[in-house]
């Protein structure tokens, strides 16, 4: 009896302690911003011009954040998305390779075709659907608010793609493809007889007829996944030029439109027939008119996802990136947006680069504007990806430029603070900072010098991708993407050589040899750190993971020919190109940055500790793998 | 051809002017109900009501015979010819009345998609204004002179489309606006209204210099040079909110028109 008079007193003490973390939190709001590529260095010398960082750190606190090893955004995100380091997470590189062919592939997402499919005639019909799934492991931090009753509204995180399922709103980031599934292919029209390349890297270059004014240009779309031969989908769009003044008509389906030269069109939205009036993918693009006379010259941005009918999944729940659409407009879906690979081909200028990263910017701001205005309760996280973005075109040579775009993210971090107040806790991060890429490595010829990757044929050497001229019978190590090399392990690549018992004293070697590796011009040492995975990290999720990283000195970077594979005949050069900024080196040489309206108490915090801050803001336990500290 | 369009037109902007305090959905609801009944009388008074009767009658008889002997094979294909011939029949007596609805229906559609079919234009957002000229057009001529009224802006220079013997504007209303753009074609003015602003109005589509092409754009007076074959704002489509849902304009016509129809026949004493 006396239990029974108890119980309902029981009960409820029960159901307190089950709504516990949920009563806690509730009425808790958190402001996260994720600046891309934000320098501690380049922020420390401007602060008179960055009012509001400024004011952050003496009212609040500003520590330099110690990134990934190594370095590179979608490893650095997922420590902020998971608490874990690389070795938990299981990302190492913007790309991993096959074992089994040694292909550079997406560490971000896989896409597996539909099971079943039923042949009629020409067309493929298919009866299980195919998918595409994120290859990060781990629980991403908002997914974890959720699970407690927690709201939390994630935009464009790095390396969440496909988004975390979980019922927080949420708009996927980097990592998100176009609609032809790459990172991000322009097309580059023109009938100018100079240009004679037909592809660059991230763009193709389309010759373009013109004859009595009149162009034919046809966007490409994705392949028809609906065919057998995967023929690949495309719309027509007509170039009218004008015969004497420089502006053109387009006309694309049943919308016209005209552009002087150096103009941009709105977001065009385009569908792309699978089966004729029965299934079609839809995407958006951006046309500019570079020149009409005397040759055309039209560049047409990647064809993004339609968010109003995205392809693929990019965002929780399904309809929010419909919602934002139908409220402010189309808007880039394409994970990175900011066009450096036009600007690096030498078909953008500085300026027509900037231009179009202002419209990214643009995009950007009217977005975060739109949901800090909504932000009421839970947590907000918002990306900016475009001083990462201008910083690897501008970095150390146009710094007035650069500063503008830091200049504009500030403004934004102050109607933040705004919004916070006292009572929000509010912190600012960057993934990395920054350094000059003056000199790229090639690291695969190093490795050929070294005597641990072998050609066919020695003169074989050049700037052909994907080891065309590897000889894997007599090659020990080779490297891919843009930190890593692998060891041709037997049982684990294809036709490996290396013993497993050899394996540890391999990369002794290489490991040695990458610290003695001197810069063959100027004397100077190319790499500063070397890290092995197994040591380095504490999560043991490393089946993806390379046998070493390499950590360059500042001015130091992989080549894009070591990225895909190449292995060119010198094995250090000037890095020519148009990217002459970058932070792929050692870990300490490119920390990033943290800010926060509260005294930090972590001395040197790092990337993992931002999660358990953002957990413990809301009450709620850590997970077992994560190995952050609050820094608060 | 432009008198005959003009009375017409006049006729039905005095009935949207009335309801000018309203929706558009409500003057279109009222009017397509009273076409609704309009068609009802010409049913009445062009058809063979009593034959048609008849014929439904066997419709009627064909349906119950297929029911009751469904399993009497003969029966049934007895009844499934009767069924096919009085269907055919019916389908010629609503004929004579359906030749006598066409024209007039032809008619008021085409004039009402200048009243409910475009939406103005949005102050702020740029369109193209396209004149086609006639065969013998040559590109590398100057391309007309166009002036614009106070509201509008030209934000690009013409561009002249050879191979469509086409010449096109980049217009920009700036803010609401019912007037004409005025344009000089060797000498001769050609006026093309333009419309923008929130609220739906009469837009007139296409401008034309046929005599027989007014028949299929009524709404503005026929092109006075020979030199142009026609002129067209790029107006987008309108849409009319019925219960909350985008309703085309001729959907909810139709709907109304044919439930109005059905409701009423038998209060007029019509058999359709």
């Amino acid at each position: 009896m006396k239990y029974r008079a108890a119980m309902p007193f029981l009960l409820g003490l029960l159901a307190a302690g089950c709504s516990h973390v949920s009563t806690q939190a509730a009425g808790k709001r958190m402001i996260v911003l994720g600046v891309d590529g934000m320098d501690p260095v380049f922020v420390e010398n401007h602060w008179s011009e960055l009012p509001n960082l400024n004011r952050l750190r003496t009212e609040g606190d500003f520590r330099r954040l110690a990134t990934s090893v190594p370095p590179q955004s979608p490893v650095a995100w997922s420590s902020v998305t998971t608490g874990m380091d690389p070795g938990g997470h299981g990302l190492f590189d913007f790309v991993h390779r096959d074992p089994a062919t040694r292909m550079p592939v997406s560490s971000i997402a896989e896409v597996s075709d539909p099971g079943r499919t039923l042949t009629i005639g020409p067309y493929i019909i298919p009866l299980t659907s195919g998918s595409v799934h994120s290859r990060r492991a781990g629980k991403a931090f908002w997914q974890i608010l959720s699970e407690n009753g927690l709201p939390s509204k994630v935009i464009r995180m790095p390396a969440n793609f496909p988004p975390a399922e979980c019922e927080a709103e949420s708009l996927s980031g980097m990592g998100t493809p176009d609609l032809g599934g790459t990172f991000g292919t322009f097309t580059f029209y023109t009938d100018d007889p100079a240009e004679t390349r037909t592809e660059v890297p991230g763009g193709r270059i389309v010759r373009a007829a013109v004859s009595s004014g009149r162009a034919a240009l046809r966007i490409q779309g994705p392949a028809n996944p609906l065919r057998k031969d995967h023929a690949v989908t495309s719309v027509d769009l007509i170039a009218h030029i004008d015969p004497k003044e420089s502006v053109a008509r387009f006309d694309l389906a049943d919308r016209q439109f005209i552009l002087r030269q150096g103009e941009w069109s709105d977001w065009l939205r385009v569908e792309f027939p699978f089966i004729a009036g029965l299934k079609s993918a839809s995407g958006i693009v951006r046309l500019y008119l570079q020149q009409a006379h005397p040759y055309l010259r039209v560049y047409s941005s990647p064809v993004n996802l339609d968010p109003e009918e995205p392809a693929l999944p990019i965002s929780t729940p399904a309809v929010y990136s419909r919602q934002l659409a139908q409220t402010l407009g189309p808007y880039y879906t394409q994970g990175i947006a900011e066009e450096t690979s036009a600007f690096r081909a030498g078909l953008l200028s500085k300026d027509e680069f900037l231009a179009q990263s202002r419209k990214v910017l643009a995009d950007s701001l009217r977005m975060f504007h739109y949901e800090l205005d909504r932000f009421t309760n839970g947590l907000l996280f918002y990306y900016f990806s475009s001083i990462d973005q201008n910083a690897h075109m501008l970095w150390g040579r146009y710094d007035s430029d650069l500063l503008e775009i830091y200049r504009a993210v500030d403004t934004a971090i102050g109607d933040a603070m705004r919004k916070a107040g006292r009572d929000t806790a509010l912190l600012i991060l960057s993934d990395h900072g920054f350094a000059r890429f003056d000199r790229a490595v090639h690291l695969n010829t190093f490795l050929m010098r070294e005597g641990f990757l072998t050609l066919d044929d020695p003169a074989s050497v050049g700037d052909e991708e994907l080891f065309a001229h590897v000889d894997w019978n007599r090659t020990q190590a080779y490297a891919v993407g843009l930190n890593a090399i692998y060891l041709n392990l037997q049982g684990r690549e294809n036709g490996g050589i290396v013993q497993e018992d050899e394996k540890e004293e391999v990369a002794r070697r290489i490991a040695a040899r990458l610290k003695e590796f001197k810069d063959p011009a100027t004397g100077q040492p190319v790499v500063g750190e070397v890290y092995f995975p197994e040591k380095e990290f504490r999560g043991r999720n490393l089946q993806n993971a390379p046998d070493l990283l390499v950590g360059f000195h500042r001015g130091f970077r992989a080549s894009w020919q070591t990225a895909l594979g190449a292995v060119p005949k010198l094995t250090v050069e000037d890095n020519k190109q148009a990217w002459i900024g970058d932070h792929c080196m050692a870990s300490a040489e490119v920390p990033g940055v943290l800010f926060g309206n509260r005294k930090f108490r972590a001395a040197s915090p790092r990337l993992e500790d931002v999660t358990a801050t953002i957990l413990r803001e809301f009450g709620v336990a850590p997970t077992r793998e994560m190995i952050g500290e609050p820094v608060y | 051809m432009d008198f005959f369009n003009q009375v017409i037109d006049a006729v039905l902007k005095l009935y949207f002017a009335l309801f000018s305090w309203a929706p558009p959905v409500w003057g279109l609801t009222v009017l397509s109900a009273a076409v609704g009944v309009g068609m009802l009388w010409v049913v009445r008074r062009t058809s063979n009501q009593r034959r048609i009767r008849q014929v439904k009658r066997a419709v009627t008889a064909a349906l119950l015979e297929l029911r009751v002997y469904a399993d009497e094979p003969a029966a049934t294909g007895r009844a499934l010819r009767s069924l096919f011939v009085a269907n055919f029949r019916y389908m010629g007596l609503a004929l004579k009345p359906a030749l006598w609805l066409a024209v007039p229906m032809a008619l008021l559609l085409i004039h009402l998609e200048s009243f409910y079919g475009r939406a103005p234009l949005t102050p702020g957002r740029e369109t193209l204004v396209t004149m086609r000229m006639a065969p013998g057009w040559s590109a590398d001529a100057d391309p007309p002179r166009l002036e614009v009224p106070p509201q509008v802006r030209v934000t690009a220079p013409p561009v002249r489309a050879a191979g469509e013997r086409e010449v096109s504007w980049r217009l920009l209303p700036v803010s609401a606006v019912s007037d004409a753009l005025v344009f000089s074609v060797n000498g001769v003015q050609v006026r093309k209204s333009i419309e923008a602003g929130n609220a739906q109005r009469y837009v007139p589509g296409r401008g034309v210099s046929s005599t027989m092409a007014t028949l299929w754009s009524p709404a503005e007076r026929q092109v006075p040079s020979s030199a142009v074959e026609w002129i067209e704002i790029r107006y987008a489509d309108a849409s009319m909110r019925v219960f909350g849902l985008e309703v085309n304009w001729l959907v909810w016509f139709f709907l109304v028109s044919l439930v109005s129809a059905i409701l009423l026949k038998k209060r007029l004493g019509v058999v359709i």
